[in-house]
């Protein structure tokens, strides 16, 4: 199942499908090209540092925790833990097995 | 280079023990400062070993070699450009895979390296073993284990270092490889790079044009604008090939190289249960106990600070005022005395007695704070309440700090990474009401107005800030960055190295503010001998008197608040004759002169901070804003108080 990284259950694990893509309401897009999804991407320098910090297509990732309030999601990747923003998150769409 | 003068640069990602490394190196002998025109930090020092002079550079912690951050941006610049010796690779043993991604693109950029495996004895207790002679095979550069905590490997690095240097030792470095397609097409790219002259080795400018580096592309677009062409065009065939954006591909593959042979090279052995360090992780990022104990800690601290600073402030204070009849006896009471003591010594007595009591313990305490791990996980509590002002959880840190004081508050806008976020969270920290301010809100308006009203000018001042952040995040070009941050296991403080630290940032505090603090003090000295501050009073009088509704005198300890605002109070009994606010003030004057001093202009040292990180233009125009926003507010109060 596709899904964005943000609608993972606390200690869910899945492996990671795209970084660079927007949820636009219900419909997934990825090329930003592509007519209808004009709007602002993810600011792309942050999809740098997300895939620089190893959040690369099929990698896995686990969701630990998020942060009070509705904060920032807390996951482990390639062994180390990252805090990563909310809106960030929503964008990376992962594969799992449910 | 000559014979036995090198430079050698540590480069790594955060957190991995580079500081740690730096101060065994370099001890005492070391100077921080900023890259120039930069807002990051440089720590530079000097270590003599055998006979040999090495200059050390410790550069900033990054994960990458790319353009995300200011910090990536110097490192990679830096090692190009200026071409040390030697770069070593410091690499926490016990997070090898993302480590070796860094390390593969030092390689690529075919600097001078050698690599410390640091922290080989926390990589053991997590069960992390590793080859280091297989990992020299590997990666075709010397492999020296460390424990940068207690020295252990740190002379034979420097041995090695040495070694490598003066070419004792062959060398034969991994050029890192990525698939069929990519190679093709880095190929065609160099061909064509080789003809031309850039700071950078061709291979590397290839891959980073195929990894859509905007610098890189910046460069190459003035010697061989038809290059930046051809490379979209390949770029878009790897699109096609792989269905994810190209710099997504080039990462990708990188790190497969990285994962392979970290795979290669360590052995894991058991997973060791939770122990006490994850459990304190838990706690303190608890979705219900996290920010409670957080809010416990931060009281904690500041009423620590706080009662601490008071009583040793008022003994500092009481040392030096048993110097006065000395220099009286020297200096005379006439001007010259006056100028002396009241300009000169009382200056140096007001940033003494604000420094060490204060300020000292502040940085320790922080330091302690971020060595151990806690910062990042208080970013992690605050990111959601710091994005409604379009900053992310990192700048809670210098806010939080500036409830303190502003100084340290701008200067630790550093930790932002963009100039863009450095600047929006130095706008909102000049805003928040320092330790100097918080005595006039609860001095007068806490004592003679009643504590709600206070609490109220407290709450009136968060709404304001969290208005104009808001604002002032909409009005700045430039899209905000989100939250990305590692959280790194929490460790037992190195104290040296805290130490340390907060040693420099002392020795920053005072070179920076001291000598405005003191030249303030004589300014108002002057003004007061040559009876200057009648004319002042009257001078402000429209703005004080017909506009906020205030004595005129009050314009005067307005005007010198900014040069010494902790005296702000004092000199406004002085002026007034009397320390009983409530017989010469009424409420809403309180009030008002509260708001107006809590809102206008940061103090001249806050001034000269944001000069030092942002250039006077920018020092300027918030001053400015801020001096507006104050008037403005104290106005509307004034007519709103007395409907
Ligand atoms: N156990 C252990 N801790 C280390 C070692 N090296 C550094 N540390 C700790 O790791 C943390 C980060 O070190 P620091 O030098 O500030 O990292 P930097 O960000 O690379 O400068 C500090 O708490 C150090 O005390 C090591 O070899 N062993
Ligand atoms: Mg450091």
């Amino acid at each position: 199942m596709e899904l964005p990284l943000t609608s993972l259950k606390n200690g869910e694990t899945a492996v990671i499908q795209s970084t660079d893509c927007r949820l636009e309401g219900k419909k997934l897009c990825r090329n930003k090209t592509k007519k209808g999804c004009n709007k602002k991407f993810a600011n792309e320098l942050c999809i740098k540092r997300l895939t620089d910090l190893g959040l690369t297509p099929g990698t896995k990732v686990t969701v630990i925790k998020s942060a009070p309030f509705n904060g920032p999601l807390e996951i482990s990747v390639r062994g180390s833990r990252l805090a990563i923003g909310r809106g960030m998150a929503s964008r990376i769409l992962v594969d799992v097995e449910r | 280079m000559t014979n036995n003068h090198f430079t050698i640069a540590l480069a790594g990602n955060a957190n991995v023990g580079k500081s740690v490394i730096f101060n065994q190196l370099t001890g005492l002998h070391q100077h921080i400062g900023n890259w120039p025109g930069k807002t990051v930090e440089k720590a530079e020092g000097t270590l003599h070993f055998k006979g040999y002079t090495i200059d050390i550079i410790d550069l900033p912690g990054i994960y990458s070699l790319s353009t995300f951050s200011i910090e990536e941006l110097v490192s990679r610049e830096y090692i190009a450009t200026e071409k040390p010796d030697l770069v070593i690779n410091v690499v926490d043993a016990s997070l090898l895979e993302r480590n070796l991604f860094f390390t593969l693109q030092l390689l690529e950029l075919e600097t001078p390296l050698l690599i410390a495996l640091n922290q080989i004895d926390m990589a053991k207790k997590k069960g992390i073993l590793i080859d280091c002679q297989k990992a020299e095979k590997l990666l075709g550069v010397p492999v020296v284990p460390t424990v940068a905590v207690s020295g252990k490997g740190v002379s034979d690095m420097l041995e090695t270092a040495i070694q490598v240097i003066e070419k004792k030792r062959k060398i034969v470095p991994l050029k890192p490889r990525y698939g069929k397609e990519i190679e093709e097409r880095i190929e065609k790219l160099v061909k064509i790079l080789n003809k031309t002259q850039l700071k950078y080795p061709s291979r590397w400018v290839a891959i980073k044009l195929l990894d859509e580096d905007k610098e890189v592309e910046k460069d190459v677009q003035q010697v061989s604008p038809k290059t930046v062409t051809v490379a979209q065009k390949l770029r878009a065939e790897l699109e096609d090939i792989h269905g994810h954006s190209c710099p997504t591909v080039v990462t990708s593959e990188r790190y497969q190289v990285a994962s392979r042979i970290s795979k290669e090279i360590q052995q894991i052995t058991k997973q060791v249960k939770a122990p006490l360090r994850e459990k304190l992780h838990t706690a303190t990022t608890h979705k219900v106990f996290g920010v409670p104990i957080m809010l416990a800690v931060i009281l904690a601290v500041f009423v620590a600070i706080f009662s601490f600073g008071d009583f040793a402030s008022a003994l500092l204070g009481d040392l030096f005022f048993e110097l006065k009849p000395s220099f009286e006896s020297v200096f005379g009471t006439g001007i010259v005395g006056e100028l002396v003591w009241g300009g000169l010594m009382e200056g140096i007595i007001g940033g003494v007695t604000v420094a060490l009591p204060y300020i000292l313990p502040f940085y320790f305490i922080l330091y302690l704070f971020e060595d151990s791990g806690y910062l990042s996980r208080i970013a992690f509590l605050m990111d959601n309440l710091m994005h409604k002002m379009g900053l992310h959880g990192k700048a809670f840190i210098p806010v939080m700090l500036s409830f303190g004081c502003n100084v340290p508050g701008c200067l630790g806008c550093r930790i932002m990474e963009t100039s863009r976020e450095r600047l929006l969270t130095a706008f909102v920290v000049t805003l928040v009401p320092c330790a100097a301010t918080s005595v006039i809100i609860l001095g007068l308006v806490g004592n003679y107005v009643g504590i709600q009203w206070a609490l109220a000018l407290y709450i009136v001042n968060l709404v304001i800030i969290f208005v104009l952040g808001r604002i002032a995040f909409k009005a700045l070009p430039g899209e905000p960055t989100e939250l990305i941050m590692e959280m790194s296991d929490y460790r037992v403080p190195h104290i040296k190295t805290v130490a340390k630290q907060t040693w420099f940032r002392l020795k920053e505090f005072i070179v920076m503010a001291f000598p405005l603090i003191i030249a303030g003090s004589i300014v108002i000295k002057i003004a007061e001998v040559t009876n200057l501050l009648e004319p002042i009073a009257n001078l402000s009088s429209p703005i004080t008197v017909a506009w906020l509704g205030l004595p005129a005198v009050t314009g005067i300890a307005l005007i010198f608040g900014v040069l010494r605002k902790e005296l702000t109070l004092i000199m406004l009994a002085s002026l007034l004759g009397t320390t009983n606010f409530a017989l010469v003030m009424t409420p809403v004057q309180m009030i008002v002169f509260t708001l107006v001093v809590m809102l206008y202009i940061p103090c001249v040292a806050t001034i000269g901070a944001l000069v030092k990180e942002f250039g006077w233009k920018k020092a300027l125009t918030i001053t400015v804003i801020e001096i507006a926003l104050a008037l403005l507010v104290g106005g509307i109060a004034f007519r709103l108080l007395t409907i």
